[in-house]
């Protein structure tokens, strides 16, 4: 076949545009990959929580650990129209040891209620059913690890025996357990001898029967100007640095998207241009503008194809690690779409040379001209 | 050389394509290092500003300034090491600020106020006294103006804004500066059953002539390790997130670069091909083959240069028109030349492809075209 043939014996120009391809969708998978990874690990820990609305102080930001609910606020909150059962939550960032090891920084979230504010799936072990048990995020713990929280001068002892681990529960990057409030109190307390009080960062928020979390949230923002309550998913979305991130990404996609066809396009032009009059003498003895055009149609299809292939496979074992602490991930689905795009954009980036090549006038063979 | 540049003249139309695709890589570029810098500089500011060659936290604290307590009794032992000058108490608390005529507004800015003694760059030597505020500048931008009331978290805490500070942020947050008494005092009133007491959070020592390195060793066994002394450049890079964005950015930056070097490589061997004939007369008339190669060379950085030009200006202006907080962006000249020069380097090398090439041309092929 034409196509074929040419790519064979023009493998360094093919080779090169390949190479340029594959990096490009390299890139381009990784990033989401980082990006996915970044997000979840920022606010994984709310996603995949159980309590359907969270309500912060409107202080805070939407910032968990800078949120603090006064008993006032409280009141207000459960009092709210269409408010079923509530706990509290409290997170706070720990200098902690697991099973005598090294220091690390471990988040620990606790809440007065065995269901609210809990992961939702585990993916090991147990929920907690005792003080001082927690699940921690599968990433950084494993079922039975022990997690002493560093006290400073003066603080009591705390250790959080970890009972079940679950998936994509970590909150700021950081390694994370879920444990009951009594036992977050006790690791404040431990972290800062002085604390004499522990108000709770949030209120989590469970809708009685009938009552969507819209609605919910929409009553508790109307009962005091203090409150902002959140719906989980919007809870996670608009957590300090999301939007940003998201924001930043979707730009840097954008430039890839077009570089991508660009290149693609730009090569094939030049090479319809560069062999316009073999082009122009192929029509001449009879080759019909359809086999041209399939042909040049195939190698786009090729080349890109190829170059996706190997993308892939160069992002494939870095998908299966963790780049700066962030856990990345191989999604199918983004790999699927980002092709069909690519692949879509690169054919219709061959339009210009398709048109170079519809033009082509076979007269032309005798005067020595191709292209017009 | 001469020939390579009378063609870029004649035809420009000819690198348009590859000056296109090289421009949305130096965009790419230039967004990424822009980006890169606004993240690091949003989240390090605070530190950078910080007049002292050490910081002093509290051992337990894993470098974390939030988590961080020292008692009056070690600060004392560290202002009594030998080889510090000076020491200053370092406080912070973010919170959200709202305009004083606003105190119900739902939209507060996120705010972090620092208490200092030592003064960070930009700001009076002696603390403003208390209940009055430095601003870091990014909140002029949100319509804060000197003399304005903001009022801090829950319970509406009251600071004059006495002044503005540049580069001051911490955490991606604007940050306020005021007197220890201010910290104090706001704290407890925003954070029940957390006051500070006279504890601080970390502390910031001078060291005068002596080697900063040596005097934290120091100062950590006076303490008998009950605090971890860092070098501010070695506390900056230890702030959360710094090292992780820093590799990951440069990482993507690296590959970046390589697609350039590609894209260059690809459009001058195809230019090539379509100047076997012409090269061969080139030759045959004695230009030498490195002198063909020098011209691709030249038109290679002319293209890059306009390319890298206009990734510049975009940066420029970019970060002009940005709304202040919508994405962390910084044009540093620093960067923008390190990205201009990593262009030039990639298409020099990109060039190279070609070089094999252009010098296996035979002067006789010239003959038969």
């Amino acid at each position: 076949m034409l196509a074929l043939r040419e790519i064979r014996r023009s493998l360094v120009r093919f080779g090169l545009l390949v190479a340029a391809i594959a990096l490009l969708v390299f890139l381009i998978l990784f990033q989401q990959a980082l990006r996915d990874g970044l997000i979840t690990s920022f606010v994984g820990g709310i996603r995949n929580q159980s309590a359907p609305v969270l309500v912060y102080n409107v202080d805070a930001l939407n910032a968990l650990q800078a949120s603090s609910i006064s008993p006032d606020l409280e009141r207000k909150i459960s009092q709210a129209e269409g408010v079923g059962r509530t706990a509290r939550v409290g997170e706070r960032t720990f200098t902690a040891m697991v099973d005598g090891g090294d220091t690390q920084d471990a988040s620990v979230i606790g809440t007065d209620d065995r269901q609210l504010f809990h992961p939702t799936e585990l993916s090991k072990g147990r929920r907690p059913s005792a003080r001082a048990e927690a699940v921690g995020s599968d990433a950084d713990f494993a079922v039975g690890d022990k997690v002493e929280i560093v006290p400073a001068e003066g603080g009591g002892s705390v250790t959080i025996t970890v009972v079940g681990v679950a998936e994509d529960i970590q909150l700021s990057v950081t390694p994370t357990l879920f444990t009951d409030l009594e036992t977050f109190g006790d690791a404040v307390r431990a972290a800062n001898p002085d604390v004499t009080e522990v108000p709770p960062n949030a209120i989590a928020v469970a809708p009685e029967n009938g009552a969507s979390p819209e609605s919910v949230v929409a009553a508790i923002n109307a009962s005091s100007p203090d409150a902002d309550a959140l719906t989980r998913a919007d809870a996670a979305a608009s957590s300090p640095g999301v939007a940003q991130v998201t924001r930043s990404f979707q730009v840097i996609f954008l430039l890839y998207g077009l570089v991508v066809p660009l290149v693609t396009g730009l090569f094939f032009l030049i090479l319809t241009l560069q062999k316009a009059p073999s082009l122009t003498l192929l029509r001449a003895v009879g080759a019909r503008k359809a086999v041209l055009v399939r042909s040049l149609l195939t190698q786009v299809v090729l080349i890109v194809g190829l170059g996706l292939v190997i993308g892939v496979a160069l992002f494939f074992p870095l998908s299966q690690s963790r780049v700066g602490g962030l856990p990345l991930g191989f999604s199918s689905a983004a790999v699927i779409s980002w092709s069909v795009l690519l692949l879509f954009l690169a054919l219709i980036s061959a339009v210009a040379s398709l048109r170079r090549v519809l033009r082509i006038d076979p007269i032309q063979a005798t005067r020595g001209g191709g292209v017009r | 050389m001469r020939l390579a540049v009378t063609e870029l003249l004649r035809r420009p139309g000819r690198f348009v394509l590859a000056g296109v695709v090289l421009t949305l890589i130096s965009l790419l570029l230039m967004l990424l290092g822009g980006l890169l810098d606004g993240l690091i500089a949003s989240s390090t500011g605070a530190y950078r500003a910080q007049p002292g060659d050490l910081i002093s936290y509290s051992s337990r604290s894993e470098n974390s300034l939030v988590r961080s307590r020292i008692t009056a009794s070690d600060r004392s032992v560290v202002s009594q090491t030998p080889g510090v000058q000076a020491v200053g108490g370092l406080g912070s608390i973010q919170l959200g600020a709202r305009p004083g005529d606003d105190p119900k507004s739902r939209d507060p800015f996120a705010t972090v106020l620092f208490g200092y003694e030592l003064a960070p760059r930009g700001l009076p030597a002696t603390p403003p006294a208390q209940g009055s505020v430095y601003a870091d500048d990014v909140l002029a931008g949100d319509g804060v103006a000197v003399g304005d009331t903001l009022l801090l978290g829950p319970q509406r805490s009251p600071v004059k804004v006495r002044g503005f500070v540049t580069d001051t942020r911490y955490a991606g947050q604007a940050s306020l500066w005021g007197s220890l008494a201010t910290w104090r005092a706001v704290t407890t009133e925003n954070r029940p059953g957390q006051t500070p007491g006279d504890t601080v959070q970390a502390l910031i020592v001078e060291t005068g002539a002596s080697p900063p390195a040596t005097v934290a060793q120091t100062i950590d066994e006076a303490t008998d390790g009950r605090t971890t002394t860092l070098t501010v450049t070695r506390a900056t890079q230890e702030l959360p997130g710094v090292a992780q964005q820093t590799a990951t950015f440069n990482q993507i930056i690296g590959v970046t670069v390589l697609v350039a070097l590609v894209v260059v490589a690809l459009f001058f061997a195809l230019i090539t091909v379509e100047r076997t004939a012409q090269y061969g007369l080139l030759k045959a008339i004695g230009a030498s083959g490195f002198t063909l190669f020098g011209g691709l060379i030249a038109q290679a950085i002319a293209v890059t240069l306009v390319a890298a030009a206009i990734g510049v200006g975009a940066a420029v202006v970019f970060a002009a028109v940005l709304p202040p907080g919508a994405i962390p962006f910084q044009a540093t000249p620093a960067r923008l030349a390190g990205n201009v020069g990593l262009m030039l380097l990639a298409s020099v090398f990109g060039c190279a492809f070609s070089l094999r090439r252009v010098l296996r041309i035979d002067p006789a092929s010239a003959i038969g075209s």
